[in-house]
């Protein structure tokens, strides 16, 4: 769970549910903006990961 | 958008003090405006992503500004937004931090970011108090 990718994963959840319930008066609407955002947020770290790789060239 | 929970009759409670219980009590402000749902919500993430802070050893940074240190300073009131949480780790001697743990700066993150999701949340449970939502 101390993995990089695991405490992004861990952070991401509660951000995530933090923002959704605040954004969203529905649950239903709450699961569905917490996933958007958790997926964004996986996929954006995942992304500048990436291109961050070939750092410092 | 207003809630669903808005054709409920809200409680006439006065908006200093919603204010002041959301910032000492993650979700309070919302739990004393009867949004139920949201404060638990707010209640469980928020202390639990604190705790998770102090769980990777990360530091509770002490209050008092320090010119030569003002990233220090920011993140003691940051640190802060979470309200009686910081308080409660303090007593218990939680929050001293370890500098060469692989988890320190994570930790900081976390804590830092609960205080400062609170400080969002306590200003939603000032909108609601005011009507706006």
């Amino acid at each position: 769970m101390t993995s990089h990718l695991g405490l992004m994963a861990l952070f991401s959840v509660f951000v995530s549910l933090v923002f959704a319930t605040l954004m969203r008066d529905e649950p239903p609407e709450q699961l569905r903006f917490g996933a958007k955002l958790f997926a964004g947020f996986i996929g954006a770290g995942v992304l500048i990961g990436w291109l961050l790789y070939p750092l410092p060239l | 958008m207003r809630a669903a929970a808005v054709d409920q009759v809200e409680p006439a409670i006065n908006k200093f003090l919603v204010v002041a219980v959301a910032w000492a009590v993650p979700g309070g402000g919302h739990l004393l405006l009867r949004r139920v749902q949201k404060g638990v919500t707010f209640l469980v993430a928020l202390t639990l992503m604190f705790a998770t802070g102090l769980w990777l050893e990360g530091r509770i940074f002490p209050l008092g500004f320090d010119l030569s240190q003002p990233l220090v300073g920011l993140a003691a009131v940051a640190d802060l937004g979470i309200g009686l949480p910081y308080f409660v780790a303090k007593l218990i001697g939680q929050g001293a931090g370890r500098v060469v743990a692989i988890t320190y700066e994570y930790g900081n993150a976390f804590a830092i970011v609960a205080g400062l999701l609170n400080m969002l949340v306590v200003l939603d449970a000032w909108d609601i108090a005011e009507g706006r939502k």
